[in-house]
Order: structure tokens, then C-alpha cells, then sequence
């Protein structure tokens, strides 16, 4: 026997997507690795710099959205 | 070996979505296609495909043994200098890997041959695990296929296992292009299964993975990311702004570095020249190697680093008859030897063969009218008769 005996999704389909607004940022010095960023309050706070990974796949790819731009193959 | 023609499931596309499979369509072109399927017998499974999937594992374990403490293989591999120690340590950590495809070439007619390994980043695992299996039953209830049909495939258990042994109770962490239908479906499939398997989870997108100096790399809500798997490859981490931030940071990654590897077609040579003459191996040669004059003027010539049959070309009489283009092959080519190409109602079959844990579980059958696999090639399921 090769086949599966029983196959279950408990998480797929029902995937949300959350968007996160930057709104405007106060000025303030966060020092090296951290950007600022609103806070709750809305007062910016610091935050670990981000967007170090995914620069090479634009390089081949270009910034096609939703496209063929993918890192799976 | 047949490719056996059939009706479809007049609601397979609901059936798709109605599980999250929602590019089984991409760019108006099928990608799912069940209006045939492949049928192998039991035997061919086992003998040429199974057995023969465990055994060139093997042999890549072993020459990832010598690979990354080897200046000379890493250098032909063309991996930056930066990152050997990175590989180097992960191997003899033994950090964990979860999955790969092997891609074979196979028509029943001889052994399976190696095209190449995604060992680092493949995908249609959804595909394979899941929606294939639901074919195989709903296909047998309507009676499209015989009664006894069987199917390779336990993916789905082994992949909830992988997970508890990869996993031992960590955060994990999911990372990719999210905005790619593929990647995203994928993704959510794997996250899911590690779900399944115990483990909390996070999404987040590749260029939203952030640095703390003092910390590592961390998520939007500034949690250290401590186990992550990512569906963005290596080669790529290693060229990207926080490449060099790879080395020393705490993270643990799925796969793990030493698998960068495997991920080359610079393997294909690597493979030839320590296993030589072995039945599931094609001649490969580096093109710049003189041994390559052994092919002759026919070959298959590939980029070290591509993607998706990006900047491969078959050449025949030293004239290319089929190409892809691409961005790829800076880093130089390697040349292999055909493949016996045995078209099936005029396509091209190319199998995918799965390993979790390093066990083989699992056939996955793309097709196409071109010789070539590329990332439109249709996905067709496969039955045991």
C-alpha cells in the first residue's frame, strides 16, 4: 500500500492577508538596526530595520506583483 | 509507464478552492490538469523510482560531506567565500532538513535519471500531498478510475511528523514572496502541516524579516524569529542586504544552509565524478572542464543557478533546437547528457520524486509539449494500477 491513509486541512482557505498602515513618523534617533515607527499612541518608537531580503529576487524578477516573481521553483 | 486519457471532475475547480488551491489556473493557463493522468505499476514505483530516490539521497548526503569543508568543491560551486563556514557549521550541527524533489527523468523503458535536485525551495507539494490524493479517491467514487488504483503518496503524514522532529516545540516561522499566488499556497499547506504537528506559527513575507543589532532577525511585532522556514532561496539570501547578517545570527532555517549545496546543478558533475557510471546518473561535466568533449556536440546545458528551466538549452549537432530564456548563468553552466526523451501523447513528462526526512513518500508528474519544465508545465495526477 503507497497511498495516504488520511489527508486534513485545519488552516488553509481561510488565510487572511493583514495590511499594516505606516502613517506618519515622528522624528527620532534610533541608532544603528533600528528604523522608527508609529507607535500605538502615536508616538514613533524604534524598530528593527527591515526589507534586508528580498532585494535579489527583484534583481531577476523585476517587482512583478502576485506574477511569476517567486522564490519557489 | 502510461498516460492514460480520462474525464475530469466536472467540479474540481470548486474542490480547489474550496481548499485554498487557488492557482491551480495561472495566467488563464492550466496548471492542475486531470484530464489525464500517469499510471505506473507497482514495481516501477518501487524498483525505479522509490528505491532509486533513496539512493541518489544518499549519495548526495555523501557528497555534502565532503563539500563543505572542500575549498575546491565549494569554489566550483561558485558559493561566496563568506558563507562556507555558515554551511560548514550547519552540516556538522546536523541541522535538520525537512523536504526535496528530486526531478527525473523517466519513461519505463530504463532506470530514472537525474535532471536535477530541488533541494532547497521546491514547490508543488500542495499539489502532490494533498489535491492528487482527493483526486484518487473522488476519481475512484465516480468510477473514472479502476477500484484498486493506489497512489505514491504519504506526504502529508511525513510531513507532520518532519515537522515535530525539525521542530521540537519552537515558534516557527513561515517566509516567502506572499504576494505569489504559488509561493503563498505553498506556504500556508507547510504551515498548516506544522500546525498540525503541534508547532505555533507565524507568516511573514521575505522583506518583512527585520534586524536587531543586539537581537538577530526578528518579525513585525519584534519577536525573535528563532526556527524559520523560507520558500526564497539560498543563493539569493546570500547576495541579499542582510546576507551577511547570516553569519553568527541565532536563527535556525528550513532548509538549513548546507542544503545550498545541493540546490546547484553544479552537483550533476560533482555527482558524476564521484559516483561514475552509477544507473540513475546522467555524464555531467562543468563547461569549462575538457572532460565535457566527452558529450560530444549533443548535451543539455544548464546554469548552475536557475530556476524553473531559466537559460537551459538543448543542443543538438552543437545547434540549440530548444531554449528557455532567463536572467540566469553569471556563475557559468554545466553540460549533461540527454535524457532518452519519450514524448506521451506528445508531451513531455518529468517526475517529481519527494523525500521528507530524507524518506521517499512521494510522485509528483509535470508535463509539457516542451522538452524543457518550466513553471507553466502542467501538474497531472498518477495512479498505481
Amino acid at each position: 500500500m503507497k497511498r495516504s491513509r488520511r489527508v486534513v486541512l485545519t488552516m488553509m482557505g481561510t488565510a487572511a492577508v493583514g495590511a499594516v498602515s505606516m502613517g506618519f513618523v515622528g522624528k527620532r534617533d534610533c541608532g544603528p538596526g533600528l528604523t522608527a515607527v508609529p507607535g500605538p499612541d502615536g508616538k514613533p518608537f524604534c524598530r528593527a530595520v527591515h526589507g534586508g531580503f528580498g532585494g535579489t529576487l527583484h534583481h531577476f524578477h523585476g517587482h512583478a506583483h502576485g506574477g511569476h516573481a517567486h522564490g519557489g521553483g | 509507464m502510461q498516460r492514460i486519457v480520462c474525464p475530469e471532475r466536472d467540479d474540481w475547480r470548486d474542490t480547489a478552492e474550496a481548499c485554498g488551491f487557488d492557482f491551480h489556473t495561472i495566467d488563464g493557463e492550466r496548471y492542475w490538469d486531470e484530464r489525464g493522468y500517469y499510471a505506473f505499476t507497482l514495481e516501477e514505483i518501487e524498483r525505479e523510482i522509490e528505491g532509486p530516490t533513496g539512493e541518489i539521497d544518499a549519495m548526495c548526503l555523501e557528497l555534502v560531506s565532503h563539500a563543505v569543508d572542500d575549498e575546491e568543491y565549494l569554489g566550483r560551486l561558485k558559493i561566496p567565500r563568506a558563507y562556507w563556514p555558515l554551511i560548514s557549521e550547519s552540516w556538522h550541527r546536523d541541522e535538520a532538513s525537512l523536504y526535496g524533489r528530486l526531478d527525473l527523468n523517466f519513461d519505463g523503458s530504463g532506470p530514472a535519471k537525474l535532471l536535477e535536485y530541488n533541494a532547497d525551495t521546491p514547490t508543488s507539494i500542495f499539489e502532490a500531498a494533498v489535491f492528487q490524493w482527493t483526486w484518487l479517491e473522488q476519481a475512484i467514487e465516480r468510477q473514472i478510475i479502476p477500484n484498486a488504483a493506489d497512489q505514491f503518496n504519504s506526504v502529508h503524514e511525513r510531513l507532520i511528523e518532519g515537522w515535530k522532529k525539525v521542530g521540537q516545540g519552537r515558534h516557527l516561522h513561515l517566509t516567502g514572496t506572499t504576494e505569489n499566488a504559488e509561493d503563498a499556497g505553498t506556504l500556508a499547506y507547510l504551515e498548516d502541516t506544522a500546525a498540525q504537528a503541534g508547532l505555533a506559527t507565524t507568516m511573514i513575507d521575505i522583506e518583512e524579516i527585520g534586524w536587531r543589532d543586539e537581537g538577530g532577525f526578528v518579525d513585525l511585532d519584534n519577536r525573535d524569529i528563532e526556527l524559520v522556514f523560507k520558500l526564497y532561496p539560498w543563493e539569493w539570501m546570500f547576495r541579499d542586504t542582510f546576507g551577511e547578517k547570516l553569519v553568527g545570527a541565532p536563527t535556525r532555517w528550513i532548509e538549513p544552509p548546507w542544503k545550498a549545496v545541493l540546490s546547484n546543478k553544479g552537483i550533476l558533475p560533482l555527482l558524476w565524478e564521484m559516483f561514475p557510471g552509477h544507473p540513475n546518473l546522467l555524464p555531467a561535466f562543468f563547461e569549462d572542464d575538457p572532460r565535457a568533449a566527452e558529450l560530444g556536440t549533443s548535451f543539455v546545458r544548464k546554469p548552475l543557478y536557475s530556476r524553473e528551466g531559466a537559460n537551459v538549452a538543448l543542443i543538438s549537432d552543437g545547434i540549440a533546437f530548444a531554449a528557455q530564456e532567463g536572467p540566469y548563468g553569471a556563475e557559468g553552466f554545466i553540460r549533461q547528457a540527454f535524457a532518452t526523451l519519450r514524448p506521451f501523447s506528445n508531451q513531455y513528462p518529468v517526475l517529481g520524486s519527494w523525500l521528507v526526512d530524507h524518506t521517499p513518500c512521494g510522485l509528483s508528474v509535470r508535463e509539457d509539449e516542451n522538452p524543457i519544465t518550466g513553471n507553466t508545465s502542467r501538474f497531472l495526477p498518477h495512479a498505481i494500477l
